[in-house]
């Protein structure tokens, strides 16, 4: 013992392994298996009262062998050190060094190969008594594996003399804490479409620098461990995308944990590593244990900002917004005359109107999910008194286009130049007008955009709705840039007036729908008041249009007159309740094709190892009627859902519905249409149909089931 | 409309480029478990749909791991087997380890292994291909599944709460098979539905 020290002194080296080979005690610092090497060493040679210390284990492991870090991952122990000593000395936690993976088939574990030592912090009392050699003993137990797993259990102890703190010696680099640092920079962890996505907000974190990521946790259960953790470039960083594990978090819940990086800088590569402790995001929903939900993935802002432009741009197409737009193009064709200038002037600002009606279509948004409503895309549609105001802002537009009043919506702005107030104006109205009817079509771009945005902080919610507004009105703007696509345009003429007037039918028709979308919401009551504001609204429009080439006191009569209607028209609107009652499940069971949905009887239905089609749909969905129209009644699929035994369950979300919201979070979507079909004795393995359908479509998803369940 | 059909023609072209990801297996509790056939250790066939209105315990084992050992040796396992037997419980033991691998045995030495160590599983299924430990996810060897008489799964995880290959460990751990039979006696949920699975990775062919 003594000649250990003199030896580590002569040597120079500050080699603080005491060998201990003396009778009184059996153990060395040392131990061997046939696959690990032990070795006890401390930071110091000689300890001293109140001495903060490091003792570490050491493990010589051979090639192809490994051990386990303080998660081991899918399978595997952890090492455990059990410390006694000869005097009350208190053991810390082991500061566990990285990690690394090891994968074997579809098992992914955390741990260590070739080398490890394992440092734990050891405080020395402040009455240790001098003169005295501290004994230390250390029982670790360890599971070593290569393809099969060996526990093996050790015993290793050190002889440490007690002097005064004055002559101890300096402390060695061979056992040393060598802690990982708090990341220092912004983390974040959002609930995404299949489990999590852990944001990693830092500058320095580039995805063309990254040449590997992976976050290890420190609890089994939260993360899948064995799914690729999938890497994406974000604006502030990179995002990592895990699948939530066995014993999932709950908002408010921190995942602990430690990220690892390799960064390529020229040829070398270094590592660098942070402890995190990121809480989920109380904005979003907990991951229950959900089906997994083959839905569209969003991978990163600049993924989601593309889809939502693209998607603004496809809703340019859709049944509510097309003629709006077409009403512009005319106008358009009108201004010919004007300049190039006066026209691109025209087209920022509908693109203002639109952007800006997006925006506060956002922030609604996000005030309404500050206050804790469960909402999604159309949620606007929910509330009945929304319904009917569209009804009639639909109503006046048809009117306006019938030649009834004129607006500066419509061609008022022939020959004008640029001073035109209504013009500009007009331009304006059109952008807000298309945003506003635009809402209920959820173009299927959208959907997956939107479901991402709905899950992210506020100012990436106003990005995306701003991309999708710049997507609705680009095409429009394009137009205006581009004069030779104007010259493809047809040559204005008596047709624009009979065009227009034609144009007037779909609004009427879009009104006609959302009053029928209130009676399904509230009745036949609701009707009767809507009917009576679109009449209101008439007999104002007509006013109006009598009162503008008259004197300036006729005028004012007709100014009174009409703002009584419009009053009138708004005082029925507030007559509906604001909370919608639900009629609409009720009243839609004419037919015996499909049964209300309830989570209780889909629970009921798949213990069954029943097969099950799921319809998530609402009354002022058009697509989702569209599909019920053209595919889901028609006979050659209702006939393979009654073959099958395929129970369809329709879920109705015309109003709000936070149970069905929360089916639609599971599956990544914040808004309807969502179909999903669970093959029989297959309820884990649900598959989502794409939100447009056909006959050929729902088939060739329900019928491959019926293979695949014979494979086993 | 007059141009419904644009514009269904545009949203196919848009639908076409959105496809649809497969979904991965995976089992979760309080829904149905997947249903196989696979052979047994006899020369028959085991079917999981034929044992509904009884509870089943799946244990996927391998008879070289240490943690399978710590647990048959002494006795802890065939004595859960012995209860299972009284309860009208069916145990299955299922050995996924592919040939060439540690725990990889033939249907006579299952039954020997078996014998030898006093083990009275109602059924032992050769799962070699790995197929029927990948439909369920099972990671390690011992993994515990327990499917209810309804054929839901009502467990997942690990034989008990100290993860360790020591058999003095085994008196102070919370067993979870007992405790899932007991709530399950009951009508009651069970406690601890998903645990920590421990013990060796299973020797899957891939």
């Amino acid at each position: 013992m003594m000649m250990a020290a003199i030896a580590a002194r002569i040597c120079g080296c500050l080699m603080t392994v005491l060998c201990l080979s003396s009778a009184a005690w059996a153990t060395s610092y040392q131990a061997s298996t046939p696959q690990v090497k032990a070795s006890l060493v401390a930071s110091h040679a000689t300890v001293s009262p109140g001495l903060s210390m490091v003792l570490a284990v050491k493990l010589e492991i051979a090639p192809h062998w490994h051990t386990y870090w303080r998660n081991p991952g899918d399978s595997g122990t952890v090492t455990t050190i059990d410390w006694k000593f000869s005097q009350p000395v208190t053991a810390g936690e082991i500061a566990w060094p990285l990690p690394e993976r090891f994968r074997m088939g579809p098992i992914v574990n955390y741990g260590y190969a070739n080398q490890v030592t394992l440092p734990t912090p050891i405080s020395l009392p402040a009455d240790l008594a001098l003169g005295k050699r501290l004994h230390v003993e250390a029982v670790v137990d360890w599971l070593v594996c290569k393809e099969e797993c060996i526990p093996q259990q050790v015993t290793l102890a050190l002889d440490l003399p007690v002097v005064p703190a004055a002559q101890h010696t300096q402390p060695t680099t061979v056992a040393q804490l060598q802690p990982v640092p708090v990341a220092n920079f912004p983390v974040h962890l959002v609930k995404q479409a299949n489990g999590l996505q852990l944001l990693l907000d830092s500058p320095a974190l580039k995805q063309s620098v990254v040449e590997d990521v992976w976050f290890y946790p420190y609890e089994w259960g939260r993360i899948a461990q064995s799914q690729p953790q999938r890497l994406s470039q974000t604006e502030a960083g990179i995002a990592l995308a895990l699948t939530a594990g066995d014993q999932p978090l709950q908002t408010g819940q921190a995942l602990h944990g430690v990220l690892v990086v390799k960064r390529k800088q020229g040829q070398a590569t270094s590592v660098i590593a942070y402890t995190l402790s990121p809480k989920l995001s109380a904005a979003v929903k907990p991951l229950q244990p959900s089906p997994d939900s083959p839905a569209p993935e969003v991978e990163g802002l600049g993924w989601a900002l593309f889809l939502a432009f693209a998607g603004g741009l496809v809703l340019n197409l859709m049944p509510c917004v097309f003629p709006v737009l077409s009403m512009k193009a005319l106008s358009m064709i009108s201004h010919a005359q004007l300049t190039r200038r006066a026209l691109r002037t025209q087209g920022w600002i509908y693109t203002f109107g639109v952007v800006l009606s997006f925006v506060l279509l956002a922030l609604l948004l996000l005030a309404l999910k500050a206050g804790g409503a469960e909402i999604g895309w159309g949620f606007q549609f929910q509330s009945p008194w929304f319904v009917c105001l569209m009804a009639y802002v639909m109503f006046a537009v048809g009117l306006s286009l019938s030649g009834v009043f004129d607006i500066g919506v419509s061609v008022t702005g022939v020959g004008s130049d640029l001073a035109d107030q209504p013009g500009l104006w007009g331009s304006f109205f059109t952008g807000v007008l298309a945003t506003v009817v635009a809402t209920p079509c959820t173009a299927p771009f959208m959907a997956a955009a939107l479901g991402f945005a709905l899950t992210r902080p506020a100012p990436e919610l106003l990005l995306i709705f701003v991309s999708l507004g710049l997507g609705l009105a680009f095409p429009y703007l394009l137009l205006t840039y581009w004069p030779r696509l104007q010259r493809l345009l047809p040559k204005p003429g008596v047709w624009m007036e009979y065009t227009k007037q034609l144009f007037a039918f779909p609004m009427y028709g879009a009104s006609l729908w959302l009053v029928w979308v209130l009676a399904q919401q509230q009745g036949p009551l609701a009707v009767g008041l809507s009917l009576s504001g679109l009449l209101l609204i008439a007999f104002a429009a007509w006013v109006y249009a009598i009162s503008r080439a008259t004197t300036v006191t006729k005028r004012w009569l007709a100014t009174v007159t009409i703002s009584i209607a419009l009053l009138a028209a708004l005082w029925l609107v507030t007559r509906l309740s604001a909370a919608p009652t639900s009629t609409a499940a009720a009243s839609h069971t004419t037919t015996n094709t499909w049964q209300p949905y309830s989570a209780e009887k889909l629970q009921q239905l798949l213990a069954e190892g029943k097969p099950v089609f799921l319809n998530f749909t609402a009354a002022w969905c058009i697509s989702c009627l569209v599909n019920e129209k053209v595919a889901l009644s028609q006979p050659a699929v209702q006939q393979i859902f009654q073959q099958q035994g395929i129970t369809y369950l329709k879920g109705d979300w015309t109003n709000k519905d936070a149970a069905i919201t929360q089916v639609l979070t599971q599956f990544g979507r914040s808004g309807v249409p969502l179909y999903v079909f669970y093959p029989a004795g297959q309820p884990a393995q649900p598959v989502v149909l794409p939100q447009i359908l056909t006959p050929a479509i729902v088939l060739s998803h329900i019928q491959p089931s019926s293979s695949f369940h014979s494979s086993f | 409309m007059q141009i419904k059909q644009f514009f269904t023609c545009a949203l196919f072209i848009v639908m076409a480029s959105s496809v649809s990801l497969a979904a991965h297996a995976e089992v979760t509790i309080d829904q149905p478990a997947p249903v196989f056939t696979a052979n047994t250790a006899e020369g028959g066939k085991f079917n999981l749909e034929s044992l509904k209105g009884k509870t089943v315990v799946l244990e996927w084992t391998n008879h070289e791991c240490p943690f399978v050992k710590k647990h048959y040796e002494s006795g802890n396992i065939p004595q859960l087997q012995k209860e299972a037997l009284t309860k009208n419980i069916a145990w299955v033991q299922i050995i996924s380890s592919a040939p060439g691998k540690q725990g990889y045995v033939s249907g006579a030495e299952a039954i020997k292994l078996n014998d030898a160590r006093s083990a009275k599983p109602a059924y032992v299924v050769l799962d070699a291909d790995g197929k029927v430990g990948q439909m369920y996810g099972a990671q390690t060897s011992p993994h515990i599944f327990i499917v209810d008489a309804k054929g839901v799964l009502v467990y997942k995880g690990g034989i008990d709460d100290i993860a360790t290959a020591k058999k003095e460990d085994l008196v102070k751990a919370n067993n979870y098979v007992r405790e899932a039979w007991a709530a399950l006696a009951d009508g009651k949920k069970v406690p601890h539905a998903s645990t920590k699975p421990y013990g060796c990775s299973i020797k899957y062919a891939s």
